[in-house]
């Protein structure tokens, strides 16, 4: 058999929930089963992950099974709970109802919270994709400037690849069907549905001829549309739509894609095919670009190989073509696993949540030890007299932890009920482009995490006080009072106790500091706009009476003129894409004085349409120079504007007015720039300003604009700031998780170090009354107990802070800002935590001298 | 052979005990190179956890469907080696009757390519 590895002795460990027979005669070769399963099956820390848990819940549910159930053959299990443990533990329940329920209470807060988080990780990172193989499915970057040719001839360059297909989401108008209507739509490449392995649920996907051109008038239609439009009615199969946005304006339904189908995160209400003509190379195709390609690996063919080929194929293609792709974006082109992509680089602060949480739940049990150690000392008594009687110490524990096993239970049970209430808490409040959150769920895998959780908890906390409480001292409980067992090692074990709460509860707090201090950060960054008090609407002028593009721009001026008409408007403008939402266009831009090669990479830059009216609405400030006006026609010389970046980028001098800008063609006629204005964070206040110009719509042409990007209907009105509060969604949603979790590890932390100094003040109440009667005042009382709680608090939150500052890298992909260890937040912490624990040290102690009386004390009542 | 039990008083077998004994058709084997067996067959549509596999083993033993063999010369002597008994190859012929039974069915009602 392979050499014991660590692993194998961790699972032999595991391997200790069966009962001694079967793990004795299987236990080898059980092991030796585990690691064959997590050499295949565990290739990547995330997939190992994967296999441990899976074998957790092997073994729980096996186990539960031959210790309750033992079947035909086997024998009963050794540590099986009687009934007379349970009855003891219910009893002793019943005497302490106040106990119990904090008990209860704390433990459900723990592991109700792990829970809760352990079904979003479940669900974002854990759960496979639902698709065939969904391992070998991978995006294909770079992102840019990937036209729908190159989608083929990386197929033929990249023998890695088994198929790919590429994908434009794209806005089209459903009309015919009541109300028009705005849907998402995803133009796909043919094969597109056999690569993912998904079938329709009814009718068919497409055939490879409808990726022809003249071909595509076909579409499939997602559940969700299905069901809103049409009333989920199944002879809507072979109907033709009035669907126009994409080259069609009529299609047939071919099929109904099954419900939960989403590969691309809630972009897809239906899907068209891509059309792509074979004969064109890279070189001749000047249609457009595709936003995104997803392939999938050929069997066998490890990651590095595809993503080798594949950026061996984007430097080909730059060489070919440099005024196509960048150099950069040809060496940094690669390949990355489909999950990844959709996990959109939250797989990290996902797991910093868990294990944020993870500690949140070690503070919990930490508390329901403490409160079982003091129970343990009011009962050492009981136990003393049981183990005089001759009880062995074997079965006084399980006794014991019998009543900590009855606590965890109800914590569980309790616990989950709190999961349920959370889960429908985060995945209402979570932004809407979060991963897969609409397939978070207390599943069973979930349900199985819990009760491992539950157990692992009750262990933690219920062994060290059964261990203690079951050495009874007999002769000093018996013959002292009630005051036995305890002593040096006991507020020892007490002070290790407010240290690890205090250090656990620094390290979350650190955690949720960092992330409130970074979305501070974030939303303090001025986005140029100001949004509050802009409202926004998107008209729709029906494409079948406006064809001219005198008409669209009738239509606009007497959209604009109403809407300015209203009482309260004080202004109004219009541009072609609103700041804050994803969708951009850039265009070459050959700037006056910009030196570009014949065979160079021309510059790309944002472009944005807009009528007069635009920059004061929204309040962006002019630098210099003046701002498009109703005069610029077509009758008049051509005109635009130019944001700071973009002088900064191009005319590093700052001379920008009256410099000539060509965009599209070096030799066209050229623009003449009349303004600077302050620069716009246009699609999240994360992303630095680019270069972007303006141009009037009616210089540009309306029709220009609305053929590339035809008109939606009115969708709602929105407020600006809402609209760009959008790109802010995510941090806001993780700060606010991560604060919970802060405060719920405060709270737990500050209810421990009270709950022990109330106990270890209690045990010191005659040396403390001793103190008194001889004169002691009162405040040096209190600095006594002080003193004697603050030095393990100080201890606990000194080795917190370390463990706090070599973890916090972990969040640095989310943090924007600040650095992982920001001093401010650690100095902050600190201070609100030694805060606390004064508070929770002074209160007990303070209440305690308060009610003393020196005189009963000493006379040990 | 006369007391040998009424091998239809085991079916249906679960799909996992089938494929158990399946495996150890070949002669007496072990519980890792019984699940090589086994994925070989099947893939990823059947991933085995050892408890739940000992289970199994345990309960075809307590069955007398399968019996401990000894090991093999030269094999890791801390193994356990397992064979099918006469009553498991019974039940295995009874069990592979009662699906051949079954596909026959669907064959019937055009189920299968071919049919």
């Amino acid at each position: 058999m392979a050499h014991r590895t660590p692993r194998r002795r961790l699972y032999r460990i595991l391997l200790r929930l069966l009962p001694r027979d079967v793990r004795e005669q299987w236990g080898r070769d059980m092991e030796e089963v585990f690691a064959h399963r997590l050499a295949r099956d565990g290739g990547s820390p995330l997939r190992s992950v994967t296999v441990w848990i899976r074998a957790v819940a092997d073994l729980l549910g096996h186990a539960a099974a031959e210790r309750w159930a033992p079947r035909r053959g086997g024998k009963g299990g050794g540590w099986r709970m009687t009934g007379q443990d349970l009855r003891y533990a219910v009893r002793a329940v019943g005497r302490a109802p106040v106990f119990a329920l904090a008990a209860v209470v704390t433990l459900a807060l723990g592991i109700g919270s792990v829970t809760a988080t352990f079904s979003v990780v479940h669900a974002v990172l854990l759960e496979e994709l639902p698709y065939q193989a969904p391992d070998r499915l991978v995006m294909v970057w770079p992102e840019e400037n990937y036209n729908k040719a190159m989608v083929a001839s990386t197929l033929e360059a990249v023998p890695a690849l088994e198929s790919l297909s590429g994908y434009s989401v794209w806005d089209f108008t459903l009309t015919g069907e009541g109300e028009p209507r705005e849907v998402k739509g995803v133009l796909v490449s043919a094969g597109h549905f056999e690569l993912l392995g998904v079938e329709a649920a009814l009718g068919r996907t497409f055939t490879p001829e409808e990726g022809e051109p003249g071909r595509a008038g076909v579409v499939v239609l997602s559940h969700g549309l299905w069901v809103r439009a049409f009333g989920a009615d199944p002879d809507v199969l072979g109907r033709v739509l009035e669907l126009s946005g994409a080259e069609y304006d009529r299609r047939t339904v071919v099929g109904i894609m099954p419900a939960g189908y989403d590969p691309l995160l809630g972009e897809g209400d239906l899907w068209v095919p891509l059309e792509t003509d074979p004969s064109l190379s890279p070189e001749e195709d000047g249609s457009w670009f595709v936003n995104g390609r997803i392939g999938r690996l050929a069997p066998g063919i490890a990651l590095e190989q595809a993503q080798e080929q594949v950026r061996a194929y984007a430097l080909a293609i730059q060489a070919r073509m440099p005024r196509l792709l960048d150099v950069e974006d040809a060496r940094t082109a690669t390949v990355q696993p489909l999950r990844t992509f959709v996990a959109q680089g939250l797989d990290r602060v996902l797991w910093v949540a868990l294990g944020a949480v993870s500690l949140v739940l070690l503070i919990a049990a930490a508390n329901v030890t403490n409160l079982l150690l003091a129970r343990g000392e009011a009962r050492a008594r009981d136990i003393a007299v049981r183990s005089a009687l001759g009880a062995p110490r074997r079965r006084m524990m399980r006794m014991l932890m019998a009543e900590s096993g009855f606590l965890g239970g109800a914590g569980g049970i309790l616990g989950v009920l709190l999961a349920y209430g959370l889960v429908h808490v985060l995945v209402r409040s979570a932004p809407a482009d979060f991963p897969r959150i609409q397939e978070v769920d207390v599943d069973r895998a979930v349900l199985t995490f819990a009760v491992a959780v539950t157990l692992l908890a009750t262990l933690v906390a219920g062994f060290v006080p059964a261990w203690r409480g079951s050495r009874a001292n007999v002769v000093s409980s018996l013959g002292g009072g009630a005051r036995g067992a305890g002593g040096r090692g006991s507020s020892r074990l007490n002070n290790t106790l407010v240290g690890a709460q205090v250090g656990l509860a620094v390290m979350v707090v650190v955690g949720s500091g960092l992330m409130l201090r970074s979305l501070h950060r974030r939303l303090e960054v001025d986005p140029g706009i100001r949004g509050e008090g802009v409202l926004t609407l998107h008209p729709n002028p029906p494409e079948s009476r406006y064809t001219e593009a005198s008409a669209y721009r009738q239509y606009y001026a007497e959209v604009l003129r109403r809407v300015g008409g209203l009482p309260g408007v004080r202004s109004v403008g219009a541009i072609n894409l609103l700041p804050g939402t994803q969708s951009n266009w850039s265009f070459p831009t050959y700037p006056e004085d910009v030196d570009i090669a014949e065979d160079g990479t021309v510059p790309s830059v944002n472009f944005r349409g807009v009528v007069p009216g635009y920059f004061e609405t929204v309040g962006i400030p002019l630098l210099r120079g003046r701002v498009l006006e109703a005069g610029d026609r077509t009758d008049a010389e051509a005109v635009l504007v130019v944001n700071e970046a973009f002088v900064k980028e191009f005319w590093p001098d700052g001379t920008a007015l009256g410099k000539g800008v060509r965009v599209f063609s070096r030799t066209g006629a050229p623009y003449r720039v009349v303004g600077v204005v302050a620069d716009v964070r246009q699609h999240s206040r994360k992303e630095e300003p680019r270069p972007e110009l303006y141009v009037s719509y009616e210089q540009w042409g309306w029709g220009a604009i609305w053929s590339v990007d035809p008109d939606v209907p009115i969708s709602g009105l929105d407020e600006l700031a809402a609209v760009m509060g959008r790109s802010t969604g995510t941090t806001r949603f993780l700060a606010l998780l991560l604060t919970g979790f802060g405060m719920l590890a405060l709270c737990l932390g500050a209810v421990g170090v009270f709950g022990v100094t109330t106990y270890m003040v209690g045990r010191r109440t005659p040396e403390l009354g001793v103190r008194i009667a001889l004169g002691g005042s009162r405040i040096s009382v209190l600095a006594t107990a002080l003193r004697g709680s603050l030095t393990p608090v100080l201890a606990g939150m000194l080795v917190g802070l370390l463990g706090a500052a070599s973890t916090s890298g972990l969040l640095d992909s989310v943090l924007y800002g600040i650095e992982p260890t920001d001093p401010v937040t650690f100095a902050g912490v600190s201070l609100l935590l030694v805060g606390v624990a004064t508070l929770a040290t002074l209160l007990p102690a303070w209440r305690t001298t308060r009610r003393m009386d020196p005189v009963r004390v000493l006379n040990g009542d | 052979m006369a007391d040998m039990p009424d091998p239809t008083h085991d079916l249906p077998l679960h799909p996992l005990e089938f494929r158990i004994l399946l495996a150890l058709l070949e002669g007496a084997s072990y519980g890792t190179r019984i699940v090589e067996h086994i994925e070989a067959v099947e893939g990823h549509r059947m991933t085995l956890y050892p408890a739940n596999l000992y289970r199994r083993i345990r309960d075809l033993l307590a069955r007398g469907l399968l019996a401990e063999a000894s090991a093999p010369q030269g094999a890791d002597p801390r193994r356990t080696y397992l064979r099918i008994t006469a009553v498991g190859r019974a039940v295995a012929r009874a069990e592979a009757r009662r699906l051949q039974e079954l596909v026959g069915e669907a064959a019937r009602h055009r189920l299968l390519p071919g049919s």
